[in-house]
């Protein structure tokens, strides 16, 4: 049991320092790759300053130091990622990490509560499908479902913040939150990001929900048909006992793997979502940087999104192995010995 | 219809009266009536046997007596259970007063315990829900509970902080007997309780459930499909067969006496290991279809005796003699001309099989070890520290051509392991298998520049599944399924021959007309028919060995003698060896036996004895040996079923064998000398090797050393993975 977690905390450990890795390989090592990008536009800017100058500057922008051995540059660049010290911005001129650490809480807010909806609507329609099954209301649903899950994202995002927000101005069509807010634990605050959030965060959901519902449904089908659940109704059961515990847990630990692609799905896709909705988010920083070809920018935002993408899956996967015995344990099928 | 009467002056009053009761399915193609006027009296403290094939009816009759027959079936008739003198129609009740009815006095247990626990709550989660539903007091109740478990011979702490997953297939059979038994009811249905167990954990659970009885006055009804199994222990045993009951009487009657043709038929197709070989026989023709039963005795398409009064109308379950009800016109007939193999007066000689094995093994496995490590492993398995599960040790064994050695032993007790490891489906961590002398797994990975190629080897060497639906691929036709391996590995031959050798293999194997079984797909035959299907794409390799891993365990009782039948014939005709896995060593007679063939017993990972089938089968050595042909032999009837000749149920976790002689946690026999020293199956001086000191010459330190003294040893194993 503690060897699970240990193995899954350095698994996750592992994997943010392969980004990590990645990230610097890539800046350093591709030729005609961002150092050579950032000298390049630096030496364009201003022509007359001479090589140690350049250097120093890429230095602070990319915070890889050109003139130390590979390994050097390697160890300082990973130090400093460590000390969050990802470069400066070209574009806005100003540290990444500053940049990033002021968005990041809004992409999170928009992705939790699009997960939260997402699942909170998958799950309880496909168990209304999955009661009701066979009558009018699941074949319907179950349709919708699939039609709307074969909507792409940014297609729903498009056609929303067109008719919602520029033909009837129903919804901003950009920012966090109204001007005329005090940021705080006050009601407007909290309605305006709602407001803004809005749009978003229905786009992700509308088009997410159905994958999950019809999951939902076949999964609990298949616990209806299970024998402990007639035993448990021969033991007479409260209805509700059954339906939480017997069916609703059995049914919905299964949907975890869909629940960890989601979160690496969401968050991956708030780039360009977050762009058409010109919301400031971590991915509208991406964006931006991969617009302007801000190198530091782009790998921070990188870095980020892929450590809070390991971060969530890595909370999940604890979770479930808190709630589902069977996970972290290894049930041996003795027979097969 | 008369109805049963009482039957001993032991069995009072009724508990149930079921009178006219049936189960019925509207389906496309017609109503099903699946229980066809079951009418039948259960009395007080009695314990009632329930026999019948799968499809006779037997579990509607379970789930009648609770009112909880599946939806959307209806069940009519009537159905009274007495409660201390006052008289309940169950049919009526309202949906709360039967809620009440089933669990606290009538409770019910199935047959595949694992699916009956919640795999995301705790065993002791399960009691208290329980208790909490029916407003019982949860401390008492656990308390009761914890008494039960221990009465089931299990550590109750253990048990109750376990998840369903954590506990052995066995063990979780008796914690649900439990769950079943802690609102104290009066009657206990079991339906097919042991099935899914090995023989020997079937009958420690029986005589378990025996004493469990007597100590809570338990009415038990018990359903099965093994007839041997339910004689000794119930009082009355009731036959089923078409959704209906054709016999009831007392158990030794019904066992001994059987007075209907198909209860006598039954009885001649179970293996068992007293009957000689050569007077056993399967039943011909198949059970009847739900939806078309024959008119008249349902019985007549199969029965010897039928005539047009049969065909035409059907016949009253009627007394026959002194509380014995049979339904047939001709039960007088039946007795003398069906001729029960048990009772036959010629001698119970068989005659001799002589083999025609080859003097130089075919395959021979040479000190073998086969480890897993469980747990660790994967990218960060340094992380973990993994648990070595012996799965074979120290394996010897020679398989010659035209071969038969049945490898028997309870679940996890290494045989199929070693059995894949003798087809080279498994790799072993120490020792060698070699084929025809050239050694396996060098050639495989190069080492070994032999002049037979891997490829034939792995050809040469096929198996058949427990499970044949699992082997077959479920969208394609069977002749697309048996037209691979000759395409595979005999690339030349022309379509037309293909074609002509598959269909020639399925009119040989008895599946007529070949054509329309070819293009069938494999949910269109039935269990009995798929595998035979696995075995004729084992031998279109022609194979010198083929593991047959529990190949008839899963088959109706009436089909596992026609499946090894065939098995035996094809031999013949295919010069193939088997290596035949059971947990049952009546099979294991059977098959080996009808080919001259040995059987070897094995013990967590250990062969313990390995001998000719006669020699293994009469005069047993090993104590293990023994308590393995207590567990089959079933077909003697003793009045009550006496304790199991071993000191603990559960069998050892793998991970940690005993030390010694590993079957000294439950040996009879062991003595203190057992726990250190580990006997070897050569060094014994008996008629056939043999892993005991008892085998060993007379100056064995064995016959000096002190018993083991039970008290100091636990009664219940150690499986629970510790993850
Ligand atoms: S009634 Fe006729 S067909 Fe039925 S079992 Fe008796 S003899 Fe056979
Ligand atoms: S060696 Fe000892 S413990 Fe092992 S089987 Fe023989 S008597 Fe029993």
């Amino acid at each position: 049991m503690v060897n699970y977690y240990l193995a899954r905390t350095a698994q996750a450990l592992f994997t943010v320092f392969a980004v990590m890795t990645l990230a610097f390989g890539l800046i350093r090592l591709m030729p005609g790759g961002p150092m050579d990008f950032v000298r390049a536009q630096l030496q364009q800017e201003a022509g007359a300053v001479d090589q140690a100058q350049i250097n120093a500057m890429v230095e602070v922008y990319t915070n890889v130091h050109p003139e130390q051995p590979l390994l050097d540059q390697y160890v300082d660049y990973m130090s400093g990622i460590m000390r969050g010290d990802l470069g400066v911005s070209m574009w806005y001129d100003r540290p990444v990490s500053e940049i990033l650490a002021m968005a990041l809480p809004w992409t999170v807010f928009v992705m939790t509560i699009s997960l939260a909806f997402t699942f909170g609507i998958g799950i309880s329609l496909g168990a209304a499908m999955a009661y009701a099954e066979g009558s009018r209301f699941d074949s319907i649903s179950t349709l919708v479902s699939i039609f709307l899950n074969s909507i792409p994202y940014y297609v729903a995002a498009i056609v929303m913040v067109y008719f919602l927000g520029y033909e009837s101005g129903m919804f901003p069509i950009g920012g966090r939150i109204s001007s005329d807010v005090t940021p705080g634990l006050n009601i407007p605050f909290i309605a305006s990001a709602f407001y803004h959030a809005a749009l978003p965060i229905a786009s992700f959901v509308i088009t997410a929900f159905g994958i999950q519902a019809l999951a939902m449904r076949g999964n609990s089908i298949r616990v209806l048909g299970e024998d402990y659940l007639r035993v448990a109704q021969l033991r007479g059961l409260p209805p509700h006992d059954i339906a939480l515990r017997y069916i609703g847990r059995n049914a919905i630990l299964p949907m975890y793997t869909g629940f960890m692609i989601s979160i690496g799905f969401m968050f991956g896709g708030s780039v360009i979502l977050e762009e058409i909705f010109a919301y400031p988010g971590v991915g509208f920083y991406m964006f931006r940087g991969i617009e302007a070809r801000d190198y530091p920018l782009m790998m921070g935002a990188f870095i980020l999104i892929t450590v809070a993408v390991v971060i969530g899956v890595y909370v999940a996967d604890l979770t479930y192995g808190k709630l589902d015995p069977r996970a972290s344990t290894k049930g041996g099928d003795r027979e097969a010995f | 219809m008369t109805e049963p009467e009482p039957t001993t002056t032991k069995m009072g009053r009724p508990v149930f009266e079921v009178e006219g009761a049936s189960v019925t399915y509207d389906m496309d193609r017609g109503v099903s009536r699946v229980l066809d006027d079951a009418t039948i009296d259960i009395f007080e403290e009695e314990i009632l046997g329930v026999v019948g094939e799968s499809g006779s009816g037997k579990s509607m009759f379970a789930s009648s007596l609770l009112n909880a027959v599946p939806p959307p079936g209806t069940l009519d008739g009537e159905i009274r259970y007495h409660r201390d003198g006052e008289v309940i129609d169950l049919l009526g009740l309202s949906p709360e007063q039967l809620r009440r009815v089933r669990w606290e006095d009538v409770a019910m247990v199935f047959q595949g315990a694992q699916s009956s626990f919640n795999p995301t709550i705790s065993i002791r989660r399960h009691f208290e829900e329980t208790l909490e539903a029916h407003e019982y007091d949860i401390e008492n109740g656990l308390e009761h509970a914890r008494q039960l478990l221990a009465d089931l011979y299990l550590d109750p702490e253990r048990v109750l902080g376990s998840y369903p997953h954590e506990l052995s297939g066995g063990m979780q059979q008796r914690a649900l007997i439990a769950l079943s038994l802690v609102l104290e009811p009066d009657v206990l249905v079991m339906d097919e309780p042991t099935a899914a167990l090995d023989l020997l954990m079937q009958r420690s659970i029986l005589s378990l459930l025996e004493n469990v009885k007597e100590k809570y006055e338990l009415t038990v009804v018990f359903i099965t499909h093994d007839l041997p199994l339910v004689a000794g222990l119930a009082d009355r045993l009731a036959v089923m067969y078409s959704f209906k009951f054709v016999e009831i009487g007392r158990a030794e009657d019904v066992f001994s006496n059987p007075k209907h043709p198909y209860t006598r038929a039954l009885l001649n197709a179970i293996p068992n290991l007293d009957t000689p070989r050569s007077r056993m026989h399967p039943i011909e023709g198949s059970a009847p279809d739900p939806v078309n039963v024959p008119t008249g005795c349902s019985y007549h398409p199969r029965c010897p005796l039928a005539d047009e009064q049969c065909e035409a109308a059907e016949p009253p379950l009627a007394e026959t003699t002194d509380k014995h009800h049979a339904a047939c016109y001709y039960w007088e007939e039946a007795m003398e001309e069906i001729e029960l193999s048990i009772e036959s007066d010629e001698p119970a000689v068989d005659d001799t099989v002589v083999g025609r094995q080859s003097d130089e093994p075919v395959v021979s496995v040479d000190a073998v070890d086969v480890h897993f490590e469980q747990g660790g492993g994967g990218l960060f398995g340094f992380f973990s520290d993994p648990d070595t599960v012996h799965a074979v040790d120290d394996a010897n064994l020679e398989i010659y051509e035209n071969d038969v050695v049945a490898l028997v032993g309870e679940s996890g007790c290494g045989k199929t392991t070693l059995g894949k490891a003798i087809i080279a489906a498994q790799r072993p961590t120490n020792g060698t298998v070699r084929y025809r002398g050239q050694d396996i797994w060098g050639t495989r990975d190069g080492r070994v520049d032999g002049e037979i190629p891997w490829e034939q080897i792995r050809r040469s060497l096929q198996m058949i599944h427990q499970d044949p639906g699992s082997s077959l691929n479920s969208h394609r036709k069977i002749k697309s399924s048996l037209e691979d391996p000759l395409r595979r590995w005999h690339p030349n031959m022309d379509p037309g021959d293909r074609e002509e050798r598959i269909l020639g293999m399925l009119e040989y194997t008895g599946m007529s007309p070949p054509t329309d079984y070819a293009l069938r797909y494999p949910h269109q035959l039935s269990g009995g028919e798929k595998q035979r299907v696995a075995l004729i794409r084992a031998l279109l390799m022609n194979p010198d060995v083929i593991l047959a891993d529990e190949a008839v365990s899963a088959l109706d009782v009436s089909l596992r003698l026609e499946m090894m039948d065939l098995m035996l014939e094809l031999q013949d005709a295919f010069d193939t060896s088997y290596v035949f896995i059971s947990h049952n060593l009546s099979n294991a007679r059977y098959f080996a036996g009808n080919a001259d063939g040995r059987i070897g017993v094995m013990y967590l990972g250990e062969l313990v004895e390995l001998g000719p089938v006669d020699e293994v089968i009469d005069e047993p050595l090993h104590p293990y040996t023994k308590v393995l042909k207590w567990a089959t032999d079933d077909m003697e009837l003793s009045d009550r079923i006496e304790d199991p000749p071993i000191r603990g149920i559960d069998i050892p976790d793998p991970v940690n064998p005993p030390a010694g002689c590993r079957f000294h946690t439950r040996c009879p026999e062991a003595r203190t000398v057992c726990r250190e020293e580990s006997p070897s199956l050569d060094e014994a001086v008996s008629a056939h090797p043999t892993a005991c000191f008892r085998e060993y010459p007379m100056e064995h330190p064995y016959w000096d050393s002190e018993p083991v003294d039970d008290a100091e040893e636990t009664v219940t194993g150690d499986p629970i993975d510790a993850g």
